[in-house]
């Protein structure tokens, strides 16, 4: 794959350079109003969409309490539910890796999966933890709050017996809890100041905001969307299919759900929806367009548009749980993932290009 | 200019060496070539073998791998595999238990360069014990501790957890990393490839004589000269023709000669080690030292910019991040950066025989990268870095620019 990289930046390096012969001078992207892009990003999409995550986050940490008090089948059904809506509201948030979010490490604290069971246990036999340490990040968040809803027991009955000991109850507050505090901090970083640092850094250098959050954009894509969600329990990038490595792997029926509203999120990221009106204001689409009108290119934003359909549809065939679909027809993922990959060149290599941004990340060393 | 350069110079290299055999006689490469695999018998048996290094290797790769294991690793276990004796259980693998070699005996033990210099060879030795006595009783004693400046611990670096020293310093990576030079290319590079070795003794009348070991199928000098070779591919699983695998089969000079071969500014340099060694072995069986010697020289000379160019690549990566704040990711890319400076004590200048770096230019690198402030990496500046970078490469014909991205 890097070797095809290789002569895709080869490809796009003699491109620029025949086409900025054609190019006449006065024409500039520096044209588009970046700012207002950033206005339109933080205000429409970022900060609406931290507000509902961190909505869901106390709905689901008040139910927490109910339930740390009275472990009743009732309140652990109703703390599911919760559970699962500030997980999909996650999905929101989980590409603006940047400011407030960057410095908590929080994407990785709240959703690196598969959980260490092993290691929950045995900060629950320890009795003290400390979930800012790194080492723990694959024991919090999200993947580790599944496990202890709908994995420490066969069926509700054992849980609920499990429950019976209150180290337990206490540990499972502790976790959510702890989404909660991370939650208002990021929050409370973008009311408090980080919105302006944001949408005034309207550069175009690789510090720049739109640089840096459009390299988090096409990385979550890439990386935590494409690999983590649909590649990684595929089986691509190892000699056998990994089921037990999906999102939600306890809530079992649930992986589909998490991955269609993590496409659907980038997609309406592109586009520039609003998080809470629905209505399209500027972005990649808007941005690509007015490139394209200067350079009369081919249609990037429609063939990008096109793709996520594509992927979307064919995420659409899957099972509920993505380990039910590995275990039964492997396939469907390996060409969902071929359906994501698409737009993986698209995003990263041709939109890039076109916006004159480089790629401040490469595949991990490997060491 | 350095794409051209190297092809011109290799070509003028050939050239030179041709013509100048012509006027003596024959072109000495004529009788000479190099087979298509690093494959030789004698009565249709094999006479490579390189078991040795494949064992240290293999040993080095458990050590390294002991380094962050909390649970299980203490100061005597890890110090008994580094100096493994003949029986003693400290590997997973029994092979490894069974076998009389270790890797601390042949630290800074090659004979060009630390014969008669037993004073150095033990202070290196030393300094690898010290990498171990570090992560015990400074680094482990803090596992569950974020780092911060003089504080060891652990720190994130990406969704990775590096643990570090109170400068920042990860010790299983200053371990690894110098292992490269001080086990792996001092070997090869000082001690099998140089004719102290290769001629010592009788080897060469041997070899003329095609006079063989006892009971063995090589003639001493051809077992040297694949010594050297199992350093660099002596973990691959087709030895012979171990470049389809490259990068994947050890965690030192193999995996980092990978690296190197995948940036296309150094693109080929695999294939001309890999025929250099061969064309090498092969002018051992048909007694033409000359060409054996040229092939040495280009080894040495490339396996050398390995780490000259890995050494730059971490270091501009590891300034890179400190200029983003990105601490975790930095120490990490600079304690890499650490041990391949380390390492370059250890490579061989062709032109006069020794380093291309001294004892004390190594040691002032090392300094300069950890004393920009009392907290080593926690306050390193860009311009030091640079600094360290640009005095590596003025001694080789790549550019810092050249080493430090990797496309």
């Amino acid at each position: 794959m890097k070797k095809i990289l290789i002569v895709f930046t080869c490809i796009a390096s003699l491109y620029a350079c025949s086409e900025s012969d054609d190019t006449t001078p006065e024409i500039s992207e520096d044209r588009f109003d970046r700012t207002a892009m950033l206005i339109n990003w933080a205000d429409k999409i970022i900060v609406p969409s931290y507000e509902r995550f961190d909505e869901e986050v106390e709905i689901m940490k008040s139910l927490s309490a109910n339930f740390l008090l009275t472990p009743t089948q009732e309140n652990l059904d109703f703390l599911r539910i919760t559970w699962k809506n500030a997980y999909i509201a996650f999905q929101n948030i989980a590409m603006f890796e940047i400011g407030p979010a960057e410095t908590v490490r929080f994407r990785d604290r709240m959703n690196t999966y598969p959980t260490n069971t092993t290691e929950i246990e045995g900060l629950i036999a320890a009795g003290t933890f400390d979930f800012s340490l790194p080492s723990t990040n694959d024991a919090q968040g999200f993947p580790a709050i599944d496990y202890m809803l709908y994995g420490v027991g066969a069926n509700d009955a054992a849980i609920l017996e499990y429950y019976a000991i209150q180290a337990n109850r206490e540990f499972l507050f502790q976790l959510i809890e702890n989404v909660d505090l991370l939650s208002s901090n990021v929050l409370d970083g973008w009311k408090n100041g980080y919105r302006d640092t944001f949408v005034t850094n309207d550069g175009s250098t690789a510090s720049a905001s739109v640089d840096k959050l459009t390299n988090d954009f096409i990385f979550y894509y890439e990386k935590s969307l494409r690999a983590g969600k649909i590649g990684i329990p595929a089986g691509v990038f190892s000699s056998n299919p990994l089921p037990n490595t999906v999102e939600a792997l306890y809530a079992r029926d649930f992986s589909k759900t998490l991955a269609l509203e993590a496409l659907d999120a980038t997609e309406r990221f592109f586009k520039g929806q609003s998080f809470n009106s629905g209505q399209i204001g500027p972005s990649y689409v808007s941005y690509l367009n007015f490139l394209n009108t200067i350079k009369n290119g081919d249609d990037l934003s429609g063939l990008i548009s096109t793709q996520f359909a594509a992927a979307k549809s064919k995420l659409n065939s899957l099972d509920a749980s993505f380990e039910n679909q590995i275990q039964t027809d492997n396939g469907k993922m390996l060409e969902t993932y071929d359906a994501l990959q698409r737009n993986v060149i698209l995003l990263k290599v041709d939109m890039l290009q076109a916006l004159s941004i480089n790629v401040d990340f490469v595949d991990a060393d490997g060491d | 200019m350095h794409k051209l350069l190297i092809p011109i110079l290799l070509y003028a290299a050939i050239v030179t060496s041709c013509s100048s055999d012509d006027d003596a006689g024959a072109p000495i490469s004529e009788n000479v070539e190099a087979p298509a695999t690093y494959v030789f018998e004698r009565a249709g048996v094999s006479t490579v073998s390189f078991s040795g290094q494949t064992t240290r290797i293999l040993m080095a790769e458990e050590i390294v791998g002991a380094f962050n294991d909390f649970d299980n690793t203490t100061e005597t276990s890890l110090q008994n595999m580094f100096a493994h004796r003949e029986g003693a259980e400290d590997f997973s693998d029994p092979n490894l238990n069974a076998s009389d070699k270790s890797v601390r005996s042949k630290i800074a033990a090659s004979k060009d360069f630390f014969e008669s210099n037993m004073t150095e060879a033990a202070l290196i030795k030393t300094t690898f014990d010290g990498y171990i006595s570090t992560q015990i009783n400074e680094v482990f004693p803090n596992q569950n501790v974020n780092a911060a400046p003089g504080i060891a611990g652990q720190i994130a670096d990406g969704p990775t957890t590096r643990y570090v020293t109170g400068k920042g310093l990860e010790m299983n990576e200053a371990f690894a990393k110098g292992l490269i030079g001080a086990l792996m290319t001092d070997q090869m590079l000082n001690n099998y490839l140089g004719t102290g070795v290769l001629d010592e003794a009788d080897n060469r009348a041997d070899n003329d004589a095609t006079s063989t070991e006892i009971d063995k199928p090589y003639t001493t000098m051809e077992h040297k000269w694949d010594e050297a070779y199992g350093y660099l591919f002596g973990t691959s699983p087709s030895a012979a023709s171990p470049l389809t695998t490259l990068g994947e089969d050890d965690s030192f000079l193999n995996k980092y000669l990978g690296r190197v071969e995948a940036d296309t500014d150094f693109a080929g340099i695999a294939e001309d080690l890999y025929t250099a060694f061969k064309l090498g072995r092969a002018a051992i069986v048909a007694k033409n030292y000359e060409v054996r010697d040229a092939q040495a020289t280009i080894i040495r000379q490339k396996v050398s910019e390995i780490i000259a160019i890995r050494a730059v690549y971490y270091l501009q990566n590891g300034k890179t991040a400190i200029e983003d704040g990105n601490f975790g990711a930095a120490f990490h890319d600079l304690s890499e950066g650490y041990g391949f400076v380390y390492s370059l004590r250890f490579t061989r200048n062709s032109v006069d025989g020794t380093s291309f770096f001294s004892t004390s230019e190594v040691a002032s690198f090392l300094e300069n990268m950890t004393t920009d402030g009392p907290n080593g990496f926690w306050e390193v500046t860009p311009a030091m870095l640079d600094g360290v970078s640009d005095a590596i490469a003025a001694k080789f014909s790549f550019s810092v620019a050249e080493a430090a991205s990797v496309d």
